[in-house]
């Protein structure tokens, strides 16, 4: 086939719609593993030793760790796990495009911007999610835990997933340098891992600081990741998935407008 | 269907800074049109305009009857492009990449295999096709963006600086298939600051300098006002200082120890005798006498050498 038989082939010679979308979706997530072959394992052990870390080390603060508290840690670090893979490692493979100079290129290729994010939310996923189901496996080897898996833990992991991974690819996509990225990135993290009630309970913090996390959206991933996870450790969960769902949606419309304006 | 590409006094601000100023050009199928200018002239800032990866502060661009500024969709559809930067190939088969792209660029994966085949036997890529792309020159690398943006292109394909690194039997295999594309019905930006291989190369040609568009058409037609000049190129000794010019020199310029001094045809007798003079009081080395290239054109609208020009200059 010449070039001129590629130019005049049938049909409209700009592609739109949902069939488009989907393999456009499909073909990018197959460039974005093929672009991280050779990193992948090592970013997939790195996550399963992070999340598995983090729930044997952080049980070290406890002589003997309350099985409440062992879950509240362990079903948070599922929650941190999906988190860390959305704010910093998504915004630090962004980042290196930007350095590489390879970014205009990735920006020039013809498919749907919106596709083009689905595919970076699915890559993450496939990083994040070896990691948060080995700190479990650890978490309940070590701690012996009353875990209880539900049908929810389907739709608490995919809105934890699509909120992270499009609020670190708006971040990323936004902000010009790189190194900017990374370090607000990082900062985010440790403020999260911090003052967010995600490894422990909101009556931990001190009471405005419970209330404003209220109102985003981390201590909600932990509650819907806990409604999925556990039997009685949380209730009235339908004000998280409320919260989440909606901050969920406008991270994706955040991130749809800051991919698709032009300077 | 009319293919024509149009950009329609596009202007691009960045601040203070105008980027782009009032830039009209046209280019039809089948046309290898170069952008030439030095850089920072403002020639990858058009065309990331083009591409829809910037948006023009004012100004048309159309290809046939598609708005590429109000529809970038349909912009990163009908434009393949080849940025300058490297290619993020690392970690694919030189071959499969360019299968990948082509699918991504909306081709079907049995006729974008067939053609992958075709180019990297055109390019004589052969025995790089299973190396991965962390492995390969930067040469090659480039050969096989080219291959990556043009397996299955767009009605419109941009190549930024594509012979960069590229050994000197390749390149030729790449000028082929620039020319191929072309003839087979692309419009084809070529945006360089390799004079001389676009004078080569290009069907028509647009100078870029400080944003704006100084002066298109073919290379003869530019030349031609250059029409009955010649270029003499003195070798001076190192650390001479550029003789003072005779009158019959038009204009002059100095590259290391190189001057390049455009005189009158009629003139080329003195401008030997005056040559020859300087050898014999010890400045200058050597001298040629030549017929004038896009070069100097390029040179006296632009006030800049050309970085291919300056390194052959100063060998």
């Amino acid at each position: 086939m010449t070039t001129a038989e590629v130019l005049a082939r049938p049909g409209s010679p700009v592609r739109r719609g949902i069939r488009h979308w989907i393999a456009s979706f499909v073909v990018m997530t197959r460039w974005e593993l093929g672009s991280l072959r050779m990193l992948l394992p090592l970013v997939v052990a790195i996550q399963i030793v992070i999340g598995g870390g983090f729930a044997l080390g952080v049980g070290l603060l406890f002589e003997n760790i309350p099985t409440r508290n062992a879950l509240y840690l362990s079903t948070g670090v599922a929650v941190v796990t999906l988190i860390t893979v959305g704010f910093v490692l998504g915004p630090q493979l962004v980042a290196n495009h930007k350095m590489a100079g390879t970014y205009d290129f990735m920006w020039s290729l013809p498919v749907p911007r919106t596709s083009q994010a689905a595919s970076w939310v699915a890559v993450n996923g496939v990083i994040a999610i070896p990691g948060m189901v080995a700190a479990l496996l650890i978490a309940d080897w070590r701690y012996d835990l009353p875990l209880s898996l539900s049908p929810s833990i389907l739709p608490a992991v995919l809105l934890t997933i699509v909120a992270a991974t499009m609020i670190g690819y708006a971040f990323a996509h936004a902000i010009k340098k790189p190194m900017i990225t990374q370090l607000i990135t990082q900062l985010l993290i440790f403020v999260i891992l911090g003052f967010a009630p995600i490894n422990f309970p909101p009556e931990n913090l001190p009471g405005w600081l419970a209330d404003l996390n209220l109102w985003l959206p981390f201590y909600h991933m932990a509650v819907v990741m806990r409604d999925g996870l556990t039997e009685s450790l949380v209730t009235r969960v339908g004000r998280s998935y409320l919260v989440l769902t909606t901050y969920t949606m406008a991270s994706v419309a955040l991130a749809a407008w800051v991919v698709g304006r032009r300077e | 269907m009319d293919w024509t590409f149009r950009a329609v006094d596009v202007t691009k601000v960045f601040g203070e800074l105008k980027a782009n100023d009032g830039i009209t050009l046209e280019v039809r199928p089948g046309e290898v049109y170069g952008l030439l200018g030095p850089n920072g002239a403002g020639k990858t800032t058009l065309v990331k305009q083009i591409i829809g990866l910037l948006k023009p502060t004012s100004g048309n661009i159309t290809l046939g009857r598609y708005d590429l500024v109000e529809d970038p969709d349909a912009a990163r559809q009908l434009c393949s492009y080849l940025p300058q930067a490297q290619m993020p190939i690392d970690s694919f088969k030189a071959g499969s990449v360019m299968t990948l792209t082509g699918m991504i660029r909306g081709g079907d994966q049995p006729t974008v295999q067939r053609r992958a085949t075709e180019m990297i036997e055109a390019l004589d890529l052969g025995e790089w096709r299973d190396t991965m792309g962390a492995k390969l020159s930067g040469g090659i690398k480039r050969l096989v963006g080219f291959a990556m943006v043009t397996v299955w292109p767009g009605r419109v394909v941009i190549l930024d600086e594509p012979t960069n690194d590229v050994d000197p039997r390749r390149r030729r295999l790449l000028w082929e298939q620039i020319r191929r594309l072309g003839d087979e019905g692309a419009a084809v930006f070529l945006v360089t600051h390799n004079v001389l291989e676009a004078e080569k190369s290009v069907d028509r040609l647009a100078i870029i300098n400080e944003g704006k568009l100084i002066a298109e058409g073919t290379p003869s037609s530019l030349k031609s006002q250059d029409r009955g000049s010649m270029r003499l190129q003195l070798m001076m000794v190192p650390g001479r200082a550029t003789p003072e010019m005779p009158a019959f020199v038009r204009e002059h310029t100095r590259v290391g120890n190189r001057v390049m001094a455009v005189v009158g045809e009629g003139d080329s007798f003195h401008a030997m005798g005056w040559a020859q003079e300087l050898m014999g009081l010890g400045v200058a080395e050597e001298y040629a006498l030549a017929a004038t290239t896009l070069e100097d054109v390029y040179i006296r609208l632009t006030g800049h050498v050309s970085e291919e020009a300056a390194q052959e200059l100063l060998g």
